[in-house]
């Protein structure tokens, strides 16, 4: 599995880093949006699954999350939205827009995996 | 609005008595904060407006995946290597050298270890190492006399545990140094239980307030830091239970704070220097 962070804060990319390693998963990142749809046509789309801060200097999250859905090559990759945004609106607009589901910084590593398991239907 | 939804009291009512009745967790009123704050994420990914709303679409679903997701989102994890330490040591000097005895003599050929809320594999692995650091010493007793069964409601934990990474966080948590180095081999910045520790261990999903008779009858059984989370007529059901899944004289180990008194009679409190633990009676069937 192929996992992406697309998040400003190398403090937090790390966190995810150290959580996808536990996993054995293979970790990729990018520092902003723009930079997450370079690295995204550069795999070409194989990526298993995307965690999308929403709030980035350049191009944010949600910007970023309207390109993908718009696009044929990315719009089923599953987007999980990671942030402080403490607004539910913010946080619905993005689930309205095709995210699957969010996590609120600071999260723990045990709910980040949940989330990943939950989003790759990696269930027993 | 802010990131945790507020809750009523009557839907506090709903839930508590939903997640109660789906997987046996019963939550007081001062826990109201936990269904909030915990629920919150899947109330608006699965488009609802409040927890009344999380009710019905749970109800409603007869697939049981938003039910899933609720019992995931509630149950607790928290666990490390070694835990409280006694029921490790009880095994290693009380309950292993009877087991090899009675095999020595002929009078067994396995011995059956449960671990019933296993989480992310920390106990039934300590359980594992415990045996194997006694069959260092000890040439009866092999491998393929034991089997460990490590049961949990939480697919993510049973992945992880079946995995058998874990990070250094993880590692620093109760385990010794030796066991590290003898039973564990790293990969990158992560360490990997061995395989003659993993392939000691089953797991499987397994939600205790579903029926488990399906299950062998075992030698001993850790059912620790469950009870704590379970009303006290479901504790009483599961004592009783789980005592038809223990061989006459099969062995209990609860959590440091939980205790069986005034649930049931069917089982005997030993005493060793370390802890307690529970034997059950060779009439209680």
């Amino acid at each position: 599995m192929r996992i992406m962070s697309v998040d400003d804060s190398k403090a937090t990319r790390q966190f995810i880093g150290r959580a996808i390693d536990v996993l054995g998963f293979e970790f990729i990142e990018a520092g902003d949006g723009k930079e997450g749809i370079e690295v995204l046509e550069r795999e070409k789309g194989n990526i298993d699954l995307i965690l999308l801060d929403l709030k980035m200097p350049g191009m944010g999250g949600m910007e970023m999350l309207e390109i993908l859905k718009s696009l044929d090559l990315f719009k089923d990759i599953p987007v999980t939205i990671v942030s402080t945004e403490l607004e539910r609106e913010k946080i619905s607009e993005a689930i309205s827009k095709g995210a699957k589901n969010y996590l609120i910084k600071p999260f723990s590593q045990e709910e980040l995996i949940g989330k990943i398991m939950e989003n790759l239907d990696m269930g027993l | 609005m802010h990131a945790t939804a507020e809750i009523s009291l009557n839907e506090f009512y709903l839930m508590r008595n939903y997640i109660e009745k789906k997987c046996g967790i019963y939550l007081t009123e001062e826990k109201m904060y936990l269904i909030s704050t915990r629920l919150t994420p899947l109330m608006i990914e699965s488009g609802c407006n409040s927890f009344g709303d999380l009710y019905n679409k749970a109800v409603a679903d007869t697939s049981c995946r938003l039910c899933d997701k609720i019992v995931e989102a509630i149950t607790t994890h928290e666990t490390f290597w070694l835990r409280d330490e006694s029921p490790f040591v009880i095994v290693e000097e009380e309950l292993l050298r009877k087991f090899t005895a009675e095999i020595e003599a002929g009078k067994r050929s396995k011995v059956k270890i449960w671990c019933t809320a296993c989480s992310t594999g920390q106990e039934p692995y300590s359980i594992a190492m415990t045996i194997l650091e006694f069959m260092r010493n000890q040439r009866s007793l092999k491998p393929e006399h034991v089997e460990i069964l490590a049961t949990d409601i939480s697919s993510t934990v049973l992945y992880l545990a079946i995995a058998g990474r874990y990070d250094s966080l993880a590692m620093s948590r109760g385990l010794p140094e030796n066991f590290k180095n003898r039973y564990f081999e790293p990969d990158g910045k992560v360490w990997v239980v061995k395989n003659d520790v993993k392939k000691m261990v089953r797991y499987k999903k397994l939600n205790l307030q579903e029926n488990f008779n399906h299950i062998e009858k075992q030698d001993i059984i850790f059912c620790r830091n469950v009870l704590i989370y379970f009303s006290n007529d479901f504790k009483k059901d599961i004592l009783r239970r789980i005592g038809k899944n223990l061989r006459p004289n099969g062995y209990l180990f609860l959590g440091a704070s939980e205790s069986i008194f005034n649930f049931t009679r069917e089982y005997r409190m030993l005493q060793h220097s370390m802890g307690l633990y529970y034997e059950f009676k060779q009439n209680a069937e």
